[in-house]
């Protein structure tokens, strides 16, 4: 699974530095299957956490709302604005990545 | 209190795009609504919902750290919620991307 995230990244190189020179605190990718963090620029306690609280728990509630909603819609993207700062989530079919910013 | 739900209700919905605006109290009670009535109170039972999980799980990661909004981005359209003290305010658009 992580040779699909290395090639991704790779074809992405561009988009990737973009996202990581604006003003980003860091970033979580996180493998949906195996509930663990796939890689990521913070230490391993805080990648746990938004790998816990945000992958796990928030990214599937909001699912569940959208299709809630309506069922042939699906959720995109997420962005989540708090005091200090801002949480980017995008749901993918095998990966679920998040930009802190 | 309901001057200013109107002062925000045509404030928010002179943008465009904006496709309906719900503005409940705190008890996730519609106030005011320009969508459907079934359909608001669809989006007001979810969308109250996950505004509170979303509040507690954001304490829980930092504890001196707040909500302030939430952004939704669907296939179909843009779900964008404003928790505040007051209200929780619901604005669902259709971003053409």
């Amino acid at each position: 699974m992580n040779r699909i995230l290395e090639k991704v990244i790779h074809q992405n190189g561009t988009i990737v530095d973009r996202i990581l020179s604006e003003h980003t605190i860091g970033y979580v990718v996180s493998d949906n299957t195996a509930n663990a963090v796939a890689e990521t620029s913070f230490d391993n306690t805080s990648a746990q956490a938004i790998l816990k609280h945000l992958h796990g728990l928030l990214v599937s509630t909001c699912q569940s709302v959208v299709r809630d909603i309506d069922p042939s819609n699906k959720l995109c993207f997420m962005r989540l604005g708090t005091r200090k700062f801002e949480y980017l989530v995008a749901p993918e079919e095998y990966f679920t990545i998040t930009v802190v910013q | 209190m309901s001057a200013e739900i109107e002062d925000l209700l045509k404030r928010y919905q002179n943008y465009p795009n904006v496709s309906g605006i719900i503005i409940l109290d705190p008890f996730a009670i519609p106030i005011k609504t320009t969508m459907e009535y079934t359909l608001t109170v669809h989006y007001a039972a979810l969308i109250s919902t996950l505004t509170y999980k979303a509040a507690k799980m954001i304490t829980n990661l930092d504890a001196s750290n707040e909500l302030v909004t939430i952004r939704l981005r669907t296939k179909v359209h843009e779900v964008i919620v404003l928790p505040s003290e007051n209200y929780i305010i619901i604005v669902v658009q259709n971003p053409g991307t």
